[in-house]
């Protein structure tokens, strides 16, 4: 009897752990689909010095000083690997660690927090799906009057709005996940310009700013016809995002190059499309940003 | 008669030699007109990338055009280092980053890449298979990419 109860118990552990085996893949797939959109990797990992794949340490030079992104691969010491599903929501939707910490904007949990519950999970099995890295964390570089973190409470106050996407019923289907879609790509973070308090000025969203990462030139990609992407079609923006071509056929190697290589290239055409989508129906504003000489149409092949 | 015509030809040739002369012996060209001939090099470049993705995103219907896109590719990246000789970095405005002539290997590297693509490039066109040119096609706009990412500078701000 008693060898009979075990056995019966041990088939129902087996029967979960095979539909946990089988379950995984596509939960994984879904979240490497996410990380794709999301761009993570671009940050979390540090390219130039050849270390691991989101290993982090790669410095990112702001006005307030260089951070150094944290290990993000399930290491349990160094990485993420201790962390529950409800930490890594709380971390992405609020921007707090799990041990309460506040962690600085120049992480987009600005815009990460739209992402649904469902997805943040798929994301998080993909993170854990990825190699462990042993490597330590580097502390940030930061000017003096930031270093206080808790303070960082009053600016969410001030500048952040927490929460999943919310879906527009006035929208179509397809214009819902392209604005989904650029949330999650966090193209608002380096398309808008920042206030003194590093917060998107949100009059003037995707205009783009000379202040980008990297001290980059950040275009406006609203559908003004001067200075924005007013005379592209959508098959151009489309074509643009899946594949770093301008209409003009000048190959950007600058950190769209990153996004589009890392991320973009992997999405499905209709997402892709989608974001065009939503990209086009934005409000247009004039900001010139770039250098044009004698007012002539800049040329895209100064080389 | 044929004396005279030859030696007419004769001397009209040597005046031609003799006037052509200073020009031919020009070889040290202003690093403003080398860059100014690479920038038209790469603005054919980037038109017929742009022509040829056009067709193969179905935009226009000029398939029979796609074979002498691909030549003129060929030819255009056959040597790109021959377009950033030593010096070509001054003078005239050019976004040719220093990289080019520090990392100089790295450079040559890449550019004899897209060199090797625009070949395959050309040789896949030839089968009308959009299946087979397309990731070619791919292959050639993912070198453009790759140098500029990190031979070219960024657009400045005004």
């Amino acid at each position: 009897m008693k060898s009979a109860e075990r056995r019966w118990i041990a088939a129902i552990l087996l029967a979960g752990a095979v539909s946990i085996v089988e379950a995984a893949p596509d939960s994984v797939k879904q979240g490497e689909y996410i990380f794709r959109a999301a761009g993570c990797v671009t940050c979390h990992t540090d390219d130039k010095n050849k270390s691991s794949l989101l290993a982090g340490g790669r410095a990112l030079k702001t006005v307030f000083g260089v951070f150094y992104t944290p290990n993000i691969t399930p290491d349990p010491q160094y990485g993420i690997g201790r962390w529950s599903d409800e930490d890594f929501i709380r971390a992405l939707r609020l921007g707090v660690s799990p041990r309460g910490e506040q962690y600085y904007p120049a992480f987009p949990y600005t815009s990460y927090t739209r992402l649904t519950d469902d997805d943040l999970r798929a994301l998080k099995a993909y993170l854990f799906s990825v190699k462990p890295v042993a490597q330590p964390n580097k502390s940030h570089d930061l000017v003096w009057y930031v270093r206080f973190r808790p303070a960082l409470a009053v600016w969410k106050k001030l500048f952040f709005t927490p929460g999943a996407y919310q879906v527009r019923t006035d929208k179509p289907a397809s214009w819902n996940r392209g604005a989904y879609l650029a949330a999650v790509a966090h193209c608002a973070e380096c398309h808008t310009p920042r206030g003194v308090l590093g917060n998107l000025q949100q009059a003037k969203l995707y205009s783009g700013t000379r202040d980008g990462p990297e001290n980059a030139v950040v275009p406006n990609i609203t559908p003004d016809k001067k200075t924005g992407i007013g005379r592209w079609s959508r098959s151009d923006l489309t074509y643009y995002l899946a594949t770093g071509a301008t209409p003009d056929g000048d190959y950007a190697g600058d950190l769209m190059a990153d996004v589009i290589d890392n991320g973009l290239r992997y999405l499905r055409k209709d997402d892709v499309q989608a974001i065009a989508e939503y990209i086009q129906s934005l409000p247009a504003f004039e900001n010139p940003l770039t250098k044009q000489k004698n007012n002539k149409k800049k040329s895209e092949f100064d080389y | 008669m044929k004396f005279a015509v030859a030696k007419i030809a004769f001397i009209v040739g040597s005046v031609v030699t003799f006037l052509a002369a200073p020009f031919a012996l020009q070889a040290e060209s202003s690093p403003e007109d080398i860059i100014k001939y690479r920038q038209n090099m790469m603005k054919a470049n980037g038109a017929h990338m742009a022509a040829m993705g056009a067709v193969i995103q179905g935009k226009v219907d000029y398939k029979k055009d796609l074979a002498d896109h691909a030549r003129a590719l060929q030819a255009i990246n056959k040597n790109i280092p021959a377009l950033f000789p030593k010096g070509s970095d001054f003078g005239g405005e050019t976004k040719a980053l220093d990289a080019i002539w520090q990392k100089n290997a790295d450079f040559e590297k890449l550019a004899k890449q897209a060199g090797a693509d625009a070949d395959a490039l050309a040789k896949a066109v030839q089968t009308g298979d959009a299946k087979v040119y397309g990731p070619k096609f791919k292959a050639l706009a993912d070198d453009c990419k790759a140098c500029h990412k990190d031979f070219r500078k960024k657009d400045e701000a005004q």
